[in-house]
């Protein structure tokens, strides 16, 4: 079944935030993530980050609103509404287990509150990918 | 995931009605024809809003459109969503 515009939105948002989650480890790998030097170069790479992120957003955004205008003018309808929510609602569970758990962790593992503040934004990235995930398979399938 | 058990005759009345794609029951409903093949396949149970507007571009009543089986109950017509 050709893929709808909300999905190829779907996909193209699990892609850029993949992308992005491994640049950041590449720049910064998980083990100085838990105690980074009180320097502002976390702080540029994670700027640099979320700038690329909406920068691939608005590119493909852009992009696909040249390619299909119609397709990107029409509102959701219910189905695609409903499965949103029911992503949004499992993401959430994955946000708060993983960022509770990952603070208990990494305080045990001598976090400092900037590592804490990672661990909480890793759990979130971690949900959107859950949830975009959780959408495009719930549009594969149908509902 | 299974199938719904609402039963619908949503493809053969588009036969019956001219041949009318998906896209064309999509437009003059509001909704997506991802959606519709979704509904005709029985894979998503569309609200009530939306099982009127169909029924309304066929004009027929909603059961003629849709049905809700008794359990164990066969549907001789069509396959669910057929």
């Amino acid at each position: 079944m050709p893929m709808s515009f909300r999905e190829k939105r779907a996909w193209a948002t699990l892609i850029a935030l993949v992308f992005v989650l491994i640049l950041f480890w590449l720049h910064i790998p998980p083990t100085r993530m838990l105690a980074p030097p009180p320097d502002m170069w976390v702080l540029h790479v994670l700027l640099l980050m979320i700038a690329t992120f909406v920068a691939i957003q608005i590119i493909v955004a852009v992009v696909m609103r040249i390619r299909s205008p119609q397709d990107a003018g029409t509102p959701k309808d219910e189905r695609e509404q409903l499965i949103e929510l029911k992503s949004r609602a499992i993401a959430w569970y994955v946000f708060v287990i993983s960022s509770i758990g990952g603070i208990f962790v990494t305080i045990h593992a001598g976090a400092n509150e900037v590592g804490l503040g990672f661990v909480v934004l890793f759990s979130f990235v971690v949900a959107e990918i859950v949830n975009y995930s959780m959408r495009i398979f719930y549009y594969r399938r149908g509902f | 995931m299974g199938k719904t058990r609402i039963r619908n005759h949503i493809r053969k009345l588009r036969f019956e009605h001219n041949e009318m794609t998906q896209q064309d029951l999509a437009e003059r409903v509001g909704v997506t024809r991802q959606t519709i093949n979704a509904i005709e396949l029985g894979k998503y149970s569309p609200s009530l809003e939306v099982a009127f507007k169909i029924a309304r571009v066929f004009g027929k009543p909603l059961e003629e459109v849709f049905s809700w089986p008794e359990p164990g109950e066969e549907e001789p017509d069509d396959p669910p969503g057929g």
